[in-house]
């Protein structure tokens, strides 16, 4: 656990140009293969810090009450974006099937490197949030729901195929409400899923006598 | 004699232990050997099912005639092989139990800090727990 990095690799996009509410990612440093679990095992194990507050039924409830009032959430791109920002996480590469939840087969390889970094002992005790965004195209309760059912979908596919479990994951969808680029709301660079390190399981173990 | 039959037991056993490192097969590969044994069957058959739900192998199951063979044996490839890496996971720490306190003593465990040594001491660790490593897909 050593020094904190933010995000040093976002990684590609994919849905492509689809319409409305699809979400992929664009790399930034444009790096086309998708992580290794050895970075990720990395990556996700740089904890500076949790933010036990920040729980998936907290984020959707403020995604959902600003949808609902039509608002700008509140906290969006300031608080929200801060206090992710400040947690260990990476960005994958996870192809969906246009406006479906449906992951394809060219991503099975990427979400079997999540699973092979989660198995990994450096990251044994730790427990984690999958959060999917979209960019603004197409109507904000559409990608609402769509991101959260691709979380979810990732969820599920971690604890049934990847036997991760479910007890460390938890997902969540923010549809466009905590854009990456609040500047350029309909780029696709907006569309993506995080996965961040949000605490641990029980009390690391004593050592070796 | 007994000890003859003893000495057989035991090369029986790491010649299981043998063969099942030759199987161990991280969740990245399993990944990759399905999509591209079964990938097309997938995208043509199977292209509403979400793959976490199980819907995707019964779905492959019930179009059997026309889903090539290897992707039904890469299925099972991957789900024998990933079974054996996570088995192998569990059971490395005791594998290396002996090595830990020889080599690891005062090494506060937690954020794979035992891993690391051993893998430090891997020239030095024994058989098993070598062997264990490598199964788990920790040692490089």
């Amino acid at each position: 656990m050593t020094a904190f990095t933010r995000r040093a690799a976002g990684l590609a996009l994919v849905a492509g140009l689809v319409l409305g509410a699809s979400f992929g990612f664009v790399d930034r440093a444009s790096a086309q293969s998708p992580m290794s679990s050895a970075e990720i095992t990395k990556q996700l194990s740089e904890v500076t810090q949790f933010d036990p507050s920040l729980t998936a039924q907290v984020l959707q409830g403020m995604a959902q009450r600003a949808v609902a009032a039509n608002q700008p959430l509140p906290l969006d791109q300031s608080e929200i974006a801060k206090r992710l920002a400040k947690l260990a996480q990476i960005d994958v590469q996870i192809q969906f099937a246009l406006n479906s939840a449906v992951i394809r087969p060219q991503s099975y390889a990427a979400l079997g490197s999540i699973a092979d970094a989660m198995h990994h002992p450096i990251l044994w005790n730790y427990r984690f949030l999958i959060v999917g965004n979209t960019d603004t195209t197409g109507t904000r309760a559409v990608n609402l729901a769509l991101s959260q059912k691709r979380a979810e979908a990732i969820k599920e596919a971690l604890v049934n195929l990847g036997k991760i479990d479910p007890a460390r994951l938890d997902a969540v969808g923010l549809g466009q409400e905590a854009l990456e680029v609040p500047s350029k709301p309909t780029d696709p660079i907006n569309r993506r899923v995080e996965i961040f390190t949000i605490g641990t399981m029980s009390a690391m173990p004593k050592p070796l006598q | 004699m007994k000890r003859h039959i003893f000495g057989l037991a035991v090369l029986a056993l790491a010649a299981s232990a043998g063969g099942a490192s030759a199987q161990t097969m991280s969740f990245a590969d399993a990944g990759a050997l399905i999509a591209a044994q079964c990938g097309a069957s997938i995208e043509r058959f199977c292209a509403r099912d979400d793959v976490g739900t199980g819907k995707v192998a019964s779905c492959l199951q019930q179009n059997q005639k026309d889903v090539p063979q290897q992707c039904f044996a890469a299925l099972q490839q991957a789900e024998a092989g990933t079974t054996a890496r996570l088995a192998a996971q569990q059971a490395t720490f005791g594998l290396c139990q002996d090595d830990a306190r020889q080599f690891c003593k005062g090494v506060k465990p937690g954020d794979a800090n035992l891993l690391d040594c051993l893998l430090a001491s891997y020239k030095v660790v024994k058989g098993a727990c070598r062997q264990g490593l490598t199964d788990a897909g920790w040692a490089n």
